[in-house]
C-alpha cells in the first residue's frame, strides 16, 4: 500500500500548483482552472483517508465537492462573460471598478 | 365601616369631571361649563360636610385605594385617602371657597364677555381638584404629585390672557419659582423614602411615628450616617424647601404679586384655599415629623416672622388694589408659618381656616370693585365707591377688619392666638422665638395700615376719575358669595375664642382645640395631644404661664394704630399720596427690597456663567471624547480602505499571505518547530 505522505505530497503539490496559478496568471479563465485544482487537491485528500481509515464519508463529502465545484464554474464563467462583455478583456487586472 | 368614607375620593373626583366636561364640552354648554363646575364643587362642598359630620362623630378613614407601583423588595407607591380633623375640615375649606369662586366667575368672566371660558372653567376644575387630592392625601409621595399639580394649574390659571405680554411671563415665573422649591421638596421625598422606607403620614408605620421611635433608639433607620435629629432636620428643611416656594414665603415670594395679572377669581382661589395653602397645609400634615426637630421649627418660625414683617412694609406703598392683596396674602401666610414654628399648631391651622375665608372675600370684593370700575385696579383712580356698591363695602370692610385684627373679627381671634403662642414659648425657655415674635408683633401695625389705606383709597373720599362716579352694576352671582364670606369673616373666629376660655375657664369656646384633640386609635398620632408631647419632649418647647389680656391688648393697640393712621391720613376727601414723607426708603419698598432684581442678578452673573462652564465642559469635554472617538474611526477607516485596490491578483495576494501567516502563528503556538 502507498503510504499516506505520498498522497499528501501530491494534494500538496497540487493545492500549490492552484495557489501559484492565481498569484501569477491574469487571464480569468485560468484563475477557475487553478480554483479546480485547489478543489481536486483537497478531493485527493477526502478519498484517500476514506480509504486509508475504511470510511466511506469521505468520499461521500467528495461528491458534494465535486457537485460544488460544477456550480462554481457555471457562476465563474457567467462572471467571466459578464466581464468580457464590460470590459473587453478577461484580464483580471484590468476591472478594478470595484474599490473605495 | 362603611358609609361616607367610601365616597371620599368622590370629594375631588367631581371637580376632576368638570374639569373634562368644561375641557371637551365647555363649547356646547351654555355658560362655558360653568354650570358643570357648580354643580361639581357644590357636590363636593355637600359630601364634604356629610364627611366632616361623620368625622366629628368618630369616624377616621386611612384607606390605600390604589398601588401603582408594586415594590419588589422595596417600597409600595400607593394613592390613599387619609380623612381625620384636620383634612375633613381643609377640605370644607376648600370645596367652599372653590364653590364661591365659581359663581362668582359667573359675573366677573361671563358677564364680562371674555371669550375661552371652556379653559377657565377646566382649569378651575383641575385646580379644585388637584388640591382636594392633596388634601386627603396619605403619603408624601401622593401629596407631593397633586403639589406639582396645583402648581401647573396656577401656571394656566395665571397665564390665562395668554394674548397679553404680561400674564405669560408672570405664569412662567410663578411655575419657575416655585418649581425652585419643589426641586429641594422632591429630594425630600426621597430621602423620606430612604430612610423610612415609607412615606404614610399616619398610623404606627408612618414616618413621623418611625423618627420618633429612631430618635428614642427603638427603631434604626437609614440615617446615612448623621445622628437621627441632624438627619431628620435636613430632610425637614428639604421637604419645606417646596413649602416655602408654594406658601411664597422669603426669599421664593416674589412670583405671587406677578400672579396678580390672572384674572381675580383665579386670585381668590390660589390664595385663599389652594396653591398657597397647601404649602401650610403640608407642614401642619407632618407636623409630627417637625416637631422632632427644634432647629427646623425655628427656622420655620423665623421665615413666617421675616416674611409677615416684610411683605406687609411692601403692601404699604401700593397703588393697585390687587397688589396690596398679594402681599398682605404673603404676610398672613408668614404668620402661619410663624404659628407652625412656634409651636401653635392649633392657631396656624385656625389662622389657616379664617385667613381662607378673608382673604377670598377680600378677592372676591376686589374682583366686584374692578369689574366696577371697568378693569383699572389703580385704588388713586377710585374713591367714594362705598354709596355705589354698599353690599361690597360691607363686606369688604369685614373682610378688612378680619384682615387687620381686629376684635371680634375672624383675623383676630387666629393671629392675635398665633403670637400668644409665640411669646408663651419665647419666655418657656425658647428664647430665639421672641425674635420671630417681635417682627410678628411690628407687622400687625403694618397690617392695619395697609389694609385701612386700601378701604379708604378704594371706598371713602371723593370719586376721583369718570368710572368711579359712574360704575359698573353687578349682579347677584358676585353679592352672593361676597355676603356669605363676609358673614363667615365676621364669625368664623369665635369657633375658637382660646383667650377667653383661658380667662372665663370655661373650654366650650375652644372648639377648635377640641376637634383638633380626638382620642385616636391608629390614628392617634395626629392628635393635638400627640403634637404638644412631641414639643416638649423632643423640641424642648415649654408654655410660660401668662395671661393673653396683655399680648391681646398689645396687639389689638397696634393693629388700631396703624388703622387710625391710615384714617388720618387717608380717609379725607381728597387725599394725597403720603410717600414722600418716607424718604429713599419709598423707593426701596416701590422696588420691593430689590428681590426681583437680586434675584435676576443672580441668575444672570451666577447661574448663567455656571452653566456656561457647564455648557463648556459638555461641549468641550464630553462631546470632545465622543467625537474624538468618531474622528480616530474616520480617520483609519479612510486609511485602511486604500487596500481595497480593485485587482483581484491583489486580494489572493494578501489572502495567501494571510493564511500562511496564520498557518505560522498556529504552528509557533502548537509547537510544530
Amino acid at each position: 500500500m502507498v503510504p499516506p505522505q505520498w498522497y499528501l505530497l501530491l494534494a500538496t503539490a497540487v493545492f500549490c500548483i492552484g495557489v501559484l496559478g492565481i498569484l501569477t496568471r491574469r487571464n480569468a479563465l485560468i484563475f477557475l482552472m487553478s480554483v479546480e485544482l485547489m478543489l481536486n487537491a483537497a478531493n485527493i485528500n477526502l478519498v484517500y483517508f476514506s480509504q486509508f481509515w475504511g470510511n466511506v464519508t469521505g468520499q461521500t463529502f467528495s461528491l458534494f465537492t465535486l457537485a460544488l465545484a460544477a456550480a462554481e464554474v457555471a457562476i465563474g464563467i457567467g462572471i467571466i462573460l459578464v466581464l468580457y462583455r464590460n470590459f473587453d478583456d478577461v484580464d483580471v487586472t484590468k476591472a478594478v471598478t470595484m474599490r473605495w | 365601616m362603611a358609609g361616607i368614607f367610601d365616597f371620599a375620593p368622590a370629594i375631588a373626583l367631581l371637580p376632576f369631571l368638570s374639569f373634562l366636561i368644561a375641557l371637551f364640552l365647555g363649547d356646547r354648554m351654555p355658560k362655558g361649563g360653568a354650570l358643570a363646575g357648580i354643580v361639581a364643587t357644590g357636590g363636593s362642598l355637600l359630601l364634604a360636610l356629610m364627611t366632616f359630620g361623620a368625622v366629628s362623630s368618630g369616624g377616621r378613614q386611612q384607606m390605600t385605594f390604589y398601588v401603582w407601583a408594586q415594590g419588589v423588595e422595596a417600597v409600595d407607591l400607593t394613592l390613599g385617602v387619609l380623612i381625620d380633623p384636620l383634612s375633613s375640615m381643609m377640605l370644607i375649606i376648600v370645596s367652599l371657597v372653590a364653590f364661591l369662586v365659581h359663581l362668582f366667575s359667573l359675573g366677573y368672566m361671563n358677564d364680562e364677555g371674555e371669550t375661552g371660558l371652556p379653559r377657565y372653567y377646566a382649569g378651575l376644575g383641575l385646580f379644585t381638584f388637584s388640591m382636594l387630592a392633596f388634601v386627603m392625601a396619605d403619603n408624601l409621595l401622593m401629596a407631593f404629585m397633586f403639589f406639582e399639580l396645583v402648581g401647573l394649574c396656577s401656571f394656566l390659571l395665571i397665564g390665562f390672557w395668554f394674548r397679553e405680554p404680561a400674564p405669560p411671563s408672570a405664569a412662567k415665573k410663578a411655575f419657575l419659582v416655585t418649581r425652585f422649591g419643589d426641586y429641594f421638596f422632591l429630594i425630600g421625598v426621597v430621602a423620606v423614602f430612604a430612610t423610612f422606607g415609607t412615606a404614610q403620614f399616619a398610623g404606627p408605620e408612618s414616618f413621623p411615628h418611625l423618627a420618633e421611635q429612631a430618635i428614642n433608639g427603638e427603631h434604626a433607620v437609614n440615617t446615612l450616617g448623621f445622628e437621627p435629629t441632624t438627619w431628620f432636620t435636613i430632610v425637614g428643611l428639604l421637604v419645606l424647601g417646596g413649602v416655602i416656594g408654594k406658601s411664597a414665603q422669603f426669599p421664593l415670594h416674589t412670583w405671587l404679586p406677578d400672579a396678580m395679572e390672572g384674572p381675580t377669581p383665579v386670585s381668590a382661589l390660589i390664595h385663599a384655599a389652594t396653591m398657597v395653602a397647601a404649602g401650610v397645609y403640608l407642614v401642619a400634615r407632618m407636623y409630627g415629623f417637625y416637631a422632632l426637630s427644634p432647629t427646623a421649627l425655628a427656622i420655620i418660625a423665623f421665615i413666617g416672622g421675616f416674611t409677615a414683617l416684610v411683605a406687609a412694609t411692601m403692601g404699604v406703598v401700593k397703588r393697585e388694589i390687587k397688589q396690596v392683596l398679594a402681599y398682605s396674602t404673603i404676610s398672613q401666610y408668614g404668620y402661619m408659618m410663624l404659628g407652625l414654628g412656634a409651636g401653635g399648631y392649633v392657631a396656624a391651622t385656625f389662622h389657616l381656616m379664617t385667613h381662607a375665608f378673608f382673604k377670598a372675600l377680600l378677592f372676591l370684593g376686589a374682583g366686584s370693585v374692578i369689574i366696577a370700575m371697568h378693569h383699572n385696579e389703580d385704588m388713586w383712580d377710585m374713591g367714594g365707591l362705598k354709596e355705589k356698591m354698599p353690599v361690597t363695602y360691607w363686606t369688604f370692610l369685614s373682610g378688612s377688619l378680619a384682615l387687620a385684627g381686629i376684635v371680634p373679627f375672624a383675623g383676630f381671634w387666629s393671629k392675635d392666638e398665633i403670637l400668644y403662642e409665640a411669646l408663651v414659648h419665647g419666655l418657656g425657655g425658647s428664647p430665639l422665638l421672641l425674635g420671630a415674635y417681635a417682627m410678628g408683633l411690628v407687622a400687625v401695625f403694618f397690617t392695619g395700615f395697609y389694609t385701612f389705606r386700601m378701604v379708604f383709597l378704594t371706598f371713602h373720599g371723593n370719586p376721583r376719575s369718570e368710572t368711579a362716579r359712574e360704575p359698573h352694576g353687578v349682579r347677584w352671582n358676585v353679592k352672593f358669595p361676597l355676603v356669605v364670606l363676609g358673614i363667615l369673616a365676621a364669625v368664623a373666629g369665635l369657633v375658637n375664642m382660646t383667650p377667653v376660655a383661658d380667662l372665663t375657664g370655661n373650654h366650650d369656646f375652644e372648639l377648635l382645640v377640641k376637634w383638633l384633640e380626638f382620642e385616636g386609635g391608629d390614628l392617634a398620632g395626629l392628635s393635638l395631644a400627640n403634637y404638644h408631647h412631641l414639643l416638649e419632649e423632643f423640641a424642648g418647647y415649654h408654655a410660660a404661664e401668662l395671661s393673653p389680656i396683655l399680648p391681646g391688648l398689645l396687639s389689638l393697640g397696634l393693629a388700631l394704630a396703624g388703622a387710625l393712621l391710615a384714617w388720618r391720613l387717608y380717609n379725607v376727601p381728597e387725599p394725597t399720596e403720603h410717600t414722600d414723607r418716607l424718604g429713599s426708603a419709598k423707593t426701596v419698598l416701590y422696588n420691593n427690597y430689590y428681590q426681583d432684581e437680586y434675584q435676576v442678578w443672580l441668575a444672570e452673573s451666577v447661574t448663567y456663567p455656571l452653566s456656561r462652564a457647564a455648557d463648556k465642559f459638555d461641549q468641550g469635554i464630553v462631546d470632545g471624547v465622543v467625537n474624538g472617538v468618531s474622528s480616530v474611526s474616520l480617520l483609519s477607516g479612510s486609511r485602511v480602505k486604500r487596500i481595497q485596490t480593485g485587482v483581484v491578483p491583489t486580494y489572493a495576494t494578501l489572502l495567501t499571505l494571510g493564511l500562511t501567516a496564520l498557518l505560522v502563528v498556529l504552528g509557533l503556538l502548537g509547537g510544530w518547530f
